[in-house]
């Protein structure tokens, strides 16, 4: 007989605690565990009795007379603690002038109250008095002490002892079993079959992960509060809900878990929703009789397909209940450990229904009383509680959710849309309550003229234009009157042989004029013809033919023997056979043609083309491409690939020249294109593999596009846009690029694209819009084809399931749809992109993947030529991405290939596996073989491949993650890019390497951390930088986004002239540090007259300051004074503070400016720099495009995104991004966007962007004001430095000036972006130890750490920590998630490099010697102590 | 008055809540197992209530077959005799 726990005992926690201990390890300071209810007494109570009736219930729970202590290994404990202290708060409240308000508002505040399991009492109790015979008692409790059912034990208890005490009765006992007895019958459990058995239904059941859809976008952790709505039910409802589940003899709860699935279903499209039901997990349990925390979820599938009804679903949510329902006590946490569906953005199920079918009517000596829900506990997305109320007096509805994904407005919506659509079905249950997945059609348009015949079409050009030349092949042309002839001829030779409407006519030839007779002449025979590669293997022509069971075949001599037990006709034969009259055909639902495609089974389909739609076709395409009969186009495509419809019949239809290739001018790109210059080719139809190549011969110039291709049409397969980028670069907008997209089944293309347009952005590829007369509907993510260019479907008898051809319900009238099974998505501009298979799909921890969006990332490596990503599943049911790159040599790492994909993929989507290869496997039509790759691994050599293909072992900080990592998992050689839980942490192990890793590192590493970032370099980042997750994106102030506009009259007035020696020079800021180095290089490399216009009372004090300038850096003067004049300024104000006079004159004299000058200052903000900073940029550049002369301005790396937005900082001019946040970014980042307007039209402008600039290493002088310098100034004095950033750019100040000069003097072109960050960056981390062994002894502390300990006395301290306060809002050392994020991705450097070449400059590396330079500078002018003396 | 529960009443009670034939259901079944949930539990306790066999949620739900849950029925019968048990 299990006895209760004793004083000091400790004991493991239940397994539905330790999820609770989890969830709360997460966030301590989090109140969300919280559960509470108050119970309105409906009379008056004796608050001495009720006071007594708490503390001696109180006592009987053993579940509340507890402490949580966690182990050194970070494992929880629940101590017993019998009699434990603790208060009840007993007030009256009448006083208020709302009682209950105010009762309700006491609950919320206590509600709000973090409880710390170690020192806390898990619970509380209050009596709140809100009126002479109205009492609320309010109960709470920590979910890990209980769950709801146990607290309902409690409450029970309480009114009993409570009426027991008011009437003298005796107490008698509670009947409450013990804790022990719930933890052996868990142990039990878990020892025993029925635990397999569970684990087995449950595993087998979520084998394929299914994705989860949610109502609101993203997921979050659980947040501290929740947002809840209360509807009431009323009794006419739940009667109509009460007999809809009678009728279906199901349980009304099944009827409202339908009805939410649905609703779900109706907002998101997904076909399959999967809820979260709260389990009681007591049935046949001991646990029935002890408060405790038992509670468990199960995870709910429920299929909703779009014609069912809320009948439909109900009896599906009921079976799938009374599925599940036997197998509850398996534990939720439990299977997400063995589905690895832990951490992360995994998730095993979504919404939660919780019903809620305890109401008890609790009596307190008599009087009636009524229980409300206060809280049910943290709220991950979104949660339906359904609380049954006695006595029929209806149901009530508690929405809630989590305020970290829904606002109040959007919980309203969907608690009332919820509501809705449960009271609509319940009155309607038969009615359909599927929602539609969203559809969104795109309409071609009508068809500019009637769809004609395309035999009608080319019979008027015979007869019209009948010596106009048709076709040329290598030197033979045909007219369209001798090749209508010769069509017609052919007929009336195949109608002898009874060939005519309904027959099928294979034509094996290869492409050439009797090819092009052949087609026709089958056509006017009133048959369909069947292109049969002559070529084709034996195998593939025997099974083509065999499906196709062509009446005929037409070939030429040269390949009769290939057809023996065939009917043949030979083209080519002396015209001796049989004549017939052949019949007027051309119906449009006569079959025109049919091509084999391969299907998706193997088998090879037939789709059938009637002349209708090749009519459509050939009319809408025609227009699209703006095709004339002067063209002359190139007929590329063999005769069994659809594209051939297209060359041919558009071509023929508009009655310009069909120009057949021959063999030898595909050999090479650059062949193709001098044969098509000499051809006088006008239109290109390519196959979009081939043009890729040609894209890259012709952006390279390893060959010209003849002058006269007007219009090139690209299909078959998805473009690379860097393909399309580089043709876009070299070819421009004058050649008309189509890229289309089609499957066979809708008549060669459905929709096209002008990839021309200069509208398009960099790195898009759409694939447009229908043509006019084809209707495009995106249902859920697929793309169905509507339209009069429908095949009439396939040959022969096939299995329904092969064809995808079905009346479309979604849209008025039902129409005849074509399911691609291609995936899109339909930009803002209203054209479509495509995205991918369906087919291809893969779901990888609760994602869908698709693979092709990984390989155009994969792509958009500039080393990575080709790629494919199959999913894969390991023997041991580890599903995994693994990537096929072909890669140029030298081949990147798999680990940089990953940190690619990372910049703007979700960590799902990067696969693990990266393997590199010298060619994919491909099919025999040239596609991917993705069978052979996703079936290529075996466990043994995939597990190798993971590690060999990831040998970077990372950072130290990474190291030390991995290292911990290793020890917790038992494994060995855990990369910095694995997923901790895809190697199957558990959530308890995450919380043991936060302890450990917060021990190693001396710091606050937060559990949640962990889940966010679940990976060690991931987590390495983040504990770097302190960096939130990017939650919201800071949008920039409106007064920078106007003040970024450059006005339109600032413009080249006249064509720049940049290459005469200048004579006069203008420089901004030539007494700052940079500036007077300027100064000084400009005076050394120019001949001119340098006017520098100086802060200054007049022209004396303007000169002078100058004259320190030069002097305080060591700088010489020059020989001859008159070569600077100093000018009194003041940059902010309109004429930069020169007065229109001296401004105009200086606009027409000077022949160069340098805008060097900006006040630095991270404390203030944008409005107080923009004058100085920005508006100083404007009145330059208005100086400037007077005369058109160069601006070069001055900038800083800091405008650049920070490494967690941008992987790469290019020598590009950067559009807003979050990073800019300080007013300081915003002014400089401002003014480079007027500089960039002034570039684009035309004004010969360069940007330097500086980043940390030190002293000359010749002197070792210290830029004083700088702020690194200002750290390492407070700092050192007091022993400690801060942990800032990893590495930073390091310029030594005469080499920036020269660099800065010579490549603005070298007139690059307009609009050239510099990064002055020619080296590789200084990291921090050798900066503080050249420090260390400079002598000063120096400990490194977290930024937050340092700030606090760093005395305040000193004036340089009081400046960094105010500058560090202000920076993070407040001198709360706790907000370190705020704390500035200094790192920038890698920085290129490209332009400042090629600029250099040669030319002698270079910038020296900052090392140990040059650092002890700087080092010595500062202990002798003193703002150091000397070392020395500091040892003594 | 309520018509007072009988085992042929009780069974098709139990078999509408299982999806069962009333023949088919085991009064040896563990009601876990047989996939009743506690709010399934409470409203057939609240079913056998109103026939006049006063029994709660809890009692129902700890015992751990359909038998047990019978005899228990069986037992509070106000006066109920056990002609065709």
């Amino acid at each position: 007989m299990p006895t209760p726990d004793a004083h000091g005992e400790r004991h493991p926690l239940l397994a539905a605690q330790e999820g609770i201990w989890t969830g709360q390890q997460l966030d301590l300071d989090s109140p969300a565990y919280n559960t509470a209810e108050y119970v309105q007494v409906h009379g008056p109570v004796d608050s001495a009795a009720f006071e007594e009736a708490l503390r001696h219930t109180v006592a009987e729970v053993e579940a509340l007379n507890v402490r949580f202590v966690v182990d050194g290994h970070g494992q929880p404990w629940q101590l017993s603690v019998p009699g434990i202290d603790w208060q009840p708060y007993i007030a009256d409240l009448t006083i208020n002038a709302d009682p209950h308000r105010a009762a309700l508002d006491w609950m919320a505040h206590d509600m709000a109250r973090p409880v710390d399991l170690e020192h806390d009492p898990v619970f509380g109790h209050a009596l709140l008095r809100t009126a002479p015979d109205q009492f609320l008692w309010y109960h709470r409790v920590h979910h890990i002490a209980l769950d709801g059912f146990g607290l309902s034990l409690v409450a029970q208890r309480v009114a009993q002892v409570y009426t027991a005490l008011v009437e003298g009765a005796p107490l008698g006992d509670s009947g409450f079993g013990t804790l022990e007895s719930v933890r052996q019958e868990e142990r039990a459990y878990r020892e025993s079959k029925r635990f397999v058995v569970d684990r087995t239904y449950w595993t087998q059941r979520f084998a394929d992960r299914p994705a989860v859809a949610g109502l609101a976008e993203g997921q979050a952790l659980p947040a501290r509060d929740f947002l809840r709505r209360i509807t009431d039910l009323d009794p006419g409802d739940v009667e109509a809900l009460h007999s809809v589940a009678r009728e279906l003899s199901v349980s009304w709860s099944d009827v409202v878990l339908a009805a939410t699935a649905a609703y779900i279903q109706r907002a998101t499209g997904a076909p399959e929703i999967v809820l979260s039901l709260p389990a009681m997990g007591r049935l046949g349990s001991v646990s029935l009789r002890v408060p405790s925390m038992v509670r468990n979820i199960l995870p709910l599938r429920i299929v909703v397909n779009e014609q069912d009804s809320l009948r439909d679903l109900a009896v599906r949510v009921s079976g799938e209940m009374r599925a599940g329902l036997p197998h509850q006590r398996y534990r939720y946490e439990q299977l997400r450990r063995d589905l690895k569906l832990v951490g992360g953005k995994r998730r095993l199920s979504g919404p939660g229904v919780n019903i809620m079918p305890f109401e008890y009517d609790l009596r307190f000596a008599g009087h009636r009383s009524t229980v409300h829900n206060v809280s049910a506990g943290p709220v991950d997305d979104l949660a339906v509680n359904v609380y049954d109320r006695a006595e029929g007096s209806g149901l009530r509805i508690a929405v809630d959710a989590n305020p970290d994904l829904y606002d109040e407005a959007e919980l309203a919506a969907h608690q009332q849309g919820l509501l809705g659509l449960l009271r609509e079905a319940v009155a309607a249950p038969a009615q359909v309550i599927g929602g539609h997945r969203p559809v969104t059609v795109l309409d071609g348009g009508p068809l500019p003229l009637p769809a004609r015949p395309v035999l009608g079409l080319i019979a008027d050009h015979a007869a019209r234009r009948g010596g106009a030349t048709a076709v040329e092949h290598g030197g033979q042309s045909i007219t369209y009157a001798e090749l209508f002839g010769s069509a017609r001829h052919l007929a009336r030779r195949l109608a002898a042989q009874s060939v005519g409407p309904g027959a099928l006519v294979a034509v094996a030839l290869p492409r050439g004029i009797d090819a092009v007779t052949a087609i026709l002449g089958v056509l006017l025979s009133g048959a369909a013809y069947c292109p049969l590669d002559p070529g084709a293997p034996e195998s593939r022509r025997a099974t083509l033919l065999e499906d196709a069971e062509p009446a005929l075949i037409l070939t030429s001599s040269t390949y009769a023997a290939r057809f023996p037990d065939r009917a043949v006709l030979l083209i080519d034969a002396p015209d001796t056979d049989a004549q017939a009259p052949a019949s007027a055909s051309g119906d449009p639902g006569d079959p025109a043609y049919v091509i084999y495609t391969s299907g998706s089974t193997g088998r090879p389909k037939g789709v059938e083309i009637s002349h209708g739609a090749l009519a459509t076709f050939v009319t809408g395409a025609t227009h699209r491409y703006g095709l004339r009969r002067e063209d002359r186009v190139l007929q590329f495509a063999p005769l069994h690939f659809d594209a051939s419809v297209e060359e041919i019949f558009l071509t023929l239809c508009v009655g310009a020249t069909l120009v057949v290739r021959t063999a030898e001018m595909t050999e090479s790109v650059p062949q193709l294109l001098q044969a098509c210059d000499r051809l006088r080719i006008s239109v290109l139809d390519l196959p979009t593999a081939y043009w890729h190549e040609l894209a890259y011969a012709v952006s390279t110039g390893a060959a010209a596009l003849p002058t006269e291709v007007r219009t090139v049409i690209i299909g078959g397969e998805a473009a690379l846009p860097e393909r399309v980028g580089r043709w876009r670069e070299s070819v421009g907008p004058s050649v008309q690029l189509f890229n289309t997209y089609g499957p066979t089944e809708a008549t060669v293309v459905a929709t096209v694209a002008a990839l021309h347009d200069p509208a398009l952005s960099p790195g898009d590829v759409p694939i447009g819009v229908p043509l006019p007369g084809m209707r495009a509907a995106v249902i859920g993510d697929e793309l169905y084809l509507v339209g009069d260019a429908l095949a009439l479907g396939y040959r022969g008898d096939r299995p329904q399931d092969d064809t995808r051809f079905a009346p479309l319900s979604q849209l008025p009238g039902s129409p005849r749809g074509y399911r691609t099974g291609d995936l899109v998505r339909l930009g803002d501009d209203g054209q479509l992109r495509f995205v991918g298979r369906a087919d291809d799909e893969f779901k990888i921890s609760g994602h869908r993947v698709q693979p092709a969006e990984v390989e155009t990332v994969l792509l958009t490596h500039p080393r990575i030529r080709e790629a494919a990503v199959v999913g894969q599943v390991l023997p041991d049911g580890t599903r995994r991405l693994a990537a096929h790159v072909v890669a140029e040599h030298p081949a990147p790492a798999a680990a940089q290939v990953r940190e690619h994909l990372r910049a703007t993929l979700p960590a799902a989507m990067v696969p693990s596996a990266v393997e590199f290869t010298d060619r994919l496997p491909r099919t025999g039509s040239g596609k991917i073989d993705r069978n052979a790759l996703s079936t290529a691994v075996n466990a043994a050599d995939s597990v190798e491949n993971v590690t060999t293909t990831a040998p970077t072992t990372g950072s130290s900080l990474e190291q030390a993650i991995t290292g911990i990592w290793e020890q917790i998992l038992g494994a060995e050689h855990i990369s910095p890019h694995d997923d901790f839980f895809d190697l199957g942490a558990q959530s308890l192990q995450a919380i043991q390497v936060a302890n450990r890793l917060g021990v190693e590192l001396a710091r606050e590493v937060r559990v949640a951390w962990l889940f966010q970032h679940p990976t060690a370099s991931e987590l390495a980042r983040h504990l770097e930088h302190h960096q939130d997750a990017p939650a919201t994106t800071p949008g920039l102030p409106d007064t920078v986004l106007a003040d970024a506009v450059l006005d339109e009259d600032i413009a080249p007035a006249a064509p720049a002239d940049t290459r005469s020696a200048p004579r006069r020079i203008l420089l901004t800021g030539a007494t700052g540090f940079v500036g007077s180095h300027l100064l000084a290089e400009l005076l050394t490399a120019t001949d001119a007259e340098i006017i520098c216009p100086v802060r200054a009372t007049s022209p004396a004090e303007a000169a002078d300051r100058i004259r320190r300038a030069l002097t305080d850096q060591q700088l010489p003067l020059p020989a001859d004074p008159q070569r600077i004049t100093a000018l009194p300024a003041d940059l902010a104000r309109p004429h930069l503070g020169l007065g229109p006079a001296r401004f105009a004159e200086l606009a027409k004299s000077c022949d160069v400016i340098f805008h060097n000058a900006a006040t630095v200052s991270i404390m203030r903000d944008y409005a107080s720099l923009r004058a100085a900073n920005t508006e100083s940029t404007r009145e330059l550049l208005r100086m400037a495009s007077v005369r058109s002369v160069p601006l070069h301005l001055v900038s800083t790396l800091s405008v650049a995104p920070p490494r967690g937005h941008s992987p790469e900082v290019p020598e590009a001019f950067l559009p807003p991004h979050p990073g800019l946040v300080y007013g300081y970014q915003q002014s400089k980042w401002a003014s480079e966007r007027l500089l960039e307007q002034a570039a684009e039209r035309g004004l010969p402008v360069t940007l330097h962007r500086l980043g940390r600039v030190v002293g000359a290493p010749d002197t070792g002088f210290v830029n004083e004001r700088d702020f690194l310098w200002s750290v390492l100034q407070s700092g050192i004095p007091a022993g400690i430095l801060p942990d800032l950033f990893e590495a930073e750019v390091w310029t030594p100040v005469d080499y920036v000036a020269r660099a800065v000069v010579r490549l603005s003097l070298t007139a690059p072109p307009s609009g050239t972006v510099f990064n002055h960050a020619p080296v590789p960056p200084l990291r921090l981390a050798d900066l503080y130890d050249w420090v260390q062994e400079y002598g000063y002894a120096v400990k490194r502390l977290p930024l937050a750490q340092w700030r606090t300990e760093l005395p305040r006395s000193a004036d340089v301290a009081a400046t960094t920590g105010a500058f560090f306060d202000s920076w993070t809002g407040s001198g709360d050392a706790e907000s370190s998630d705020a704390e500035p994020d200094l790192g920038l991705g890698r920085v290129r450097a490209d332009n400042v490099l090629r600029g250099l070449e040669g030319s002698g400059i270079s910038c020296p590396l900052a090392d140990r010697a040059l650092v002890f330079r700087y080092l010595d500078h500062c202990v002798k002018t003193g703002t150091l102590p000397d070392p020395a003396a500091r040892e003594v | 008055m309520p018509e007072p529960l009988t085992l042929a009443g009780f069974r098709a009670d139990l078999a509408e809540f299982l999806h069962q034939q009333p023949d088919e259901v085991d009064l040896e079944e563990n009601p876990l197992y047989a996939g009743l949930d506690s709010l399934r539990i409470t409203t057939l306790a609240a079913r056998w209530r109103d026939a006049g066999a006063d029994v709660s949620f809890l009692e129902l739900a700890e015992r751990t077959s359909f038998a047990q849950w019978w005899q228990l029925l069986s037992e509070r019968q106000a006066g109920a005799a056990h002609a065709d048990a």
